[in-house]
């Protein structure tokens, strides 16, 4: 081991610590690889919050030693990529669940649980988290924490913040912080548990959570509906939410999205509608009887072509686990593909969805369109045929012209992946400078010599940095 | 092909890097360093052996080596990339067949070649050395191999409805003859007729992991020749490895364009897996009443068609009695990987540990599991404790036979 390597290895033992180039070359990027890689100089397993504090006053005290924080590996904005090299934090061996307290409903677990165990662990006791971003087999609650990460459930239940109570912190300087508390209700001081939530590892390093739970719905029911075209599909969409109704999920896949969930999906479902909406309804049985036969009626009010109600479990579950695979589905279909994330109020997804396929047809680039629909959060894919200079060149067009189009409708550039390097030139078109700036002191506050993952959220120069 | 590395480069473009792999790889999930599991598997592999811009060092070669061909990571890869077979590929690009030091490479050759370690068993402090286990890692063998109990052809009970060759495995032969016995009196009680075609090698998995295409291929044609002669529709095996083997691997070391393609690819359609087989055909004598919880591994290769895997468990649901307590995580690999755990020893330890877990759990005194390397390694980690045994074999105890274990007793 190499210098570096070798002071972290003293400090919190050396089998927490990597510096081989294969371990380097593993820890290059998340699942936006094929955009940007950044070589770190060293890997750092931590097992305790006390681990981190030593990494993190070592680095502060280090002339240009950045440390980036990461979970699964698996984002989708690069927040995780090294690409300012220095320490990269691996939490994932922080993975115990401390506590799931009945009484409270609450749950305290460390950053590195992986979300699917979390989900198992308080459905075991007939309770419910419900973020569900669909990496959840392989993401961390620190990582969804970190980037407000969402999911299908997003529609009815929100997205990651809206269940964090509090957490533990190690700041720049080594300082281990609790903010939060355990009461569902807290208000005391600025609220820093959610200025840490979504901070991207830009303030400090996420080392513990505690989180708000739900009773586990007793039953859920699936509907798959196909319609004729992507108006159509939106416009059903939006009568469903405006006759008052919020299903636990609902989708919007195009068919394109549906022909690639075909290769696993078993049996294949018929790909003739131009549009298709998965829906999920949860809650006691008289309540999703009453609203499944209420959205079948919407649905042919909407001349839809076809509305089936999945009473067969396994079934439903295929469609899920097939919705859950989209993305890396696309990602094989495609040379590359970037996938946007941008969220519209959600009575505008049909306007929205209009624009994208104006833009594909103008720029002559192929982009899919699928997501969640039931909360304004699309996420339009853009194909890149090949890698030369010209595609990426359309594409780096489309991703403008499709970020420009959802906030001319008064939409967001990010519903659930966070900024992280690859949105950073489109933060101040959403926020302004004045607010970006006021980001940058709080991030000054935080971290005055600059360590925390630098190079994220907003493009480095400008007035305060 | 397995012994062109270069031919994956588009599978291995096929990687989204989204880090599904990270939810199974037995590998990755024993120590959690990203280093191990499929997607930067993949990519030392492309930098160090197809792209060279690093070169191949000993970590490297750990990497390539620490992996059990489990294929976990694929069954939950989005776009399918075939991981077991680059790792088996890079193997045969670094080593050519010699990953082994040469007394192991002659003493798997030998086993392969011979269909087990019949002559061997004498050398079984030896066999154990030579790998570096303890002979308690081992399952005591028995006296008498499969092939000295059954040679040729056995009729049914009454009419036979069907005619199945049977692909005795090495490892039922010589260590778990009473896994074949099971299969034979199951069968034949159920009016198929069975062939036990002869001369039959190892199928040539253990080659394969080997990076050893050319054995491999050796002992397949072998095979293919033989089984190709046999005049029924469907050939069975009782171990889930072989039957990946021979319906899936088979086709990559003889590729389509090769003069034994034809004959490779009409054996490989015929390949079954039992339970699945007796799932497919039905049961024609009704099993009696056992009251036996159990609960089922499922091995890491059952996966070579979609049935495979639930097979155990429908079939073992016509017994009366019989009640399927799941684990939690029913399909998480087991450590063994064949004889991974040989040199592998801490690692496949700390990867069994869970299960041995998992398995205690479920309050059950019974595992049922098709694949006898999970069942010698499960029963080791058990120490005893509770009873591994092939699916078919609870079949066979439902019809009131013996097992053979219980007959030397």
């Amino acid at each position: 081991m190499k210098g570096l390597a070798k002071d972290l290895g003293q400090l919190i033992g050396s089998h927490s610590v990597k510096d081989d180039v294969e371990d380097l070359l593993a820890y290059e990027a998340d699942a936006t690889h094929y955009f940007a890689r950044g070589k770190p100089d060293a890997i750092v397993l931590p097992i305790t919050a006390e681990d981190v504090s030593k990494v993190l006053r070592y680095a502060s005290n280090t002339a240009n030693l950045p440390v980036t924080p990461r979970g699964a590996g698996s984002g989708l904005s690069g927040g995780s990529t090294p690409i300012k090299g220095g320490i990269v934090l691996d939490m994932k061996r922080m993975n115990h669940i401390l506590e799931i307290n009945q009484g409270n409903l609450t749950a305290r677990a460390e950053a590195g649980v992986v979300l699917a165990n979390f989900h198992r662990a308080v459905e075991k006791l007939k309770l419910f988290y419900p973020p569900d971003p669909q990496s959840m087999t392989v993401c961390t609650l620190g990582g969804n924490v970190a980037t407000r990460a969402g999911g299908p459930h997003g529609v009815k239940y929100g997205t990651t913040p809206t269940y964090v109570l509090g957490l533990q912190v190690v700041l720049p300087d080594g300082s281990i912080i609790k903010t939060g508390s355990t009461c569902v209700k807290h208000s005391v001081g600025y609220d820093l548990t959610h200025l840490m939530t979504g901070s991207e590892g830009t303030l400090g390093v996420i080392t513990q959570t505690t989180l708000r739970l739900l009773p586990l719905p007793p039953m859920d029911k699936t509907i798959i509906v196909s319609c004729k075209s992507a108006e159509s599909a939106a416009e059903t969409v939006s009568a469903i939410i405006a006759a008052g109704m919020i299903p636990a999920m609902l989708e919007y896949l195009s068919q394109g999205a549906v022909c690639l969930m075909n290769d696993i999906l078993n049996p294949p479902l018929e790909t003739g509608g131009e549009a298709y909406l998965f829906i999920k309804l949860d809650g006691q049985e008289k309540q999703i009887m009453d609203e499944s036969r209420q959205i079948e009626s919407i649905c042919h009010e909407m001349k839809v072509q076809e509305v089936r109600v999945i009473e067969d479990e396994k079934e439903a579950q295929s469609y899920w686990k097939a919705r859950s695979s989209l993305y890396p589905l696309i990602m094989s279909e495609a040379h590359k593909v970037i996938t946007e994330d941008v969220t519209v109020p959600r009575d505008r997804i049909p306007t929205y969805l209009r624009a994208l396929s104006e833009i594909s047809a103008r720029l002559g680039v192929s982009i899919g369109a699928g997501g969640h629909a039931g909360d304004g959060n699309i996420h339009p894919s853009i194909m890149m045929r090949d890698d030369s200079p010209e595609q990426m060149k359309i594409s780096q067009a489309a991703v403008r012209e499709v970020v420009k189009a959802g906030l001319d409708l008064g939409g967001s550039i990010s519903g659930e992946h966070g900024i992280g390097w690859h949105k950073a030139e489109f933060i101040v078109d959403e926020l302004g400078q004045r607010q970006v700036n006021l980001m940058k002191s709080i991030k000054k506050a935080f971290d005055p010599t600059g360590i925390m993952n630098p190079g994220k959220i907003w493009v480095e120069g400008g007035s305060s940095c | 092909m397995l012994n062109d590395l270069a031919s994956y480069s588009d599978l291995m473009e096929k990687c989204s890097h989204c880090a599904f792999c990270e939810a199974t790889c037995p590998v990755y999930l024993a120590d959690l360093l990203e280093t191990q599991v499929a997607r930067s598997r993949m990519l030392i592999v492309k930098e160090t052996l197809l792209e060279k811009n690093l070169p191949f060092s000993k970590r490297a070669e750990e990497v390539i080596n620490r992996c059990l061909l489990c294929s976990s990571c694929q069954q939950t890869c989005p776009v399918n990339v075939p991981v077991d077979e680059i790792v088996m590929a890079a193997r045969y690009q670094v080593y050519k067949g010699k990953r082994l030091n040469l007394p192991k490479r002659m003493l798997l050759k030998q086993v392969m070649e011979k269909r087990g370690i019949k002559g061997l068993l004498k050398k079984a402090d030896l066999l154990a050395k030579s790998v570096g286990i303890s002979p308690k890692e081992i399952p005591p063998l028995p006296k008498k191999s499969f092939e000295d109990l059954y040679q040729g052809t056995y009729e049914p009970e009454g009419k036979a409805r069907d005619h199945v060759g049977y692909f005795v495995g090495c490892a039922t032969n010589t260590l778990y003859p009473d896994t074949g016995d099971a299969v034979m009196k199951v069968l034949q009680v159920n009016g198929i007729k069975v062939t036990i075609p002869d001369k039959i090698v190892c199928c040539g998995i253990p080659a394969l992991a080997e990076g050893d295409i050319e054995t491999a291929r050796e002992l397949m044609e072998k095979n293919v020749n033989m089984l190709a002669e046999l005049d029924v529709n469907s050939i069975i095996t009782d171990c889930t490895s072989c039957g990946l083997t021979l319906k899936k691997k088979l086709l990559q070391v003889i590729p389509e364009d090769d003069p034994l393609s034809e004959k490779a690819r009409a054996v490989a359609s015929k390949i079954v897996e039992v339970t699945d087989y007796l799932n497919q055909t039905g049961l024609t004598r009704t099993p009696n009443e056992v009251d036996q919880p159990y609960t089922y591994h499922v091995p890491c290769h059952g996966n070579w068609t979609e049935t495979v895997n639930d097979a155990p468990r429908s079939l073992l649901s016509e017994i009366p009695g019989t009640t399927l307590k799941e684990m939690e995580e029913p399909e998480k690999c087991c450590g063994a990987g064949g004889i991974f755990f040989m040199d592998n020893k801490k690692l496949s330890q700390a990867i069994r540990a869970p299960k041995i877990k998992d398995i205690k759990e479920t309050g059950t005194n019974m595992v049922i599991t098709q694949c006898p390397s999970c069942r010698s390694y499960l029963n080791s980690g058990l120490d005893g404790e509770k009873q591994v045994m092939h699916p078919i074999a609870l079949l066979a105890r439902a019809y009131g036979f013996k097992s053979l274990n219980e007959e030397s007793e």
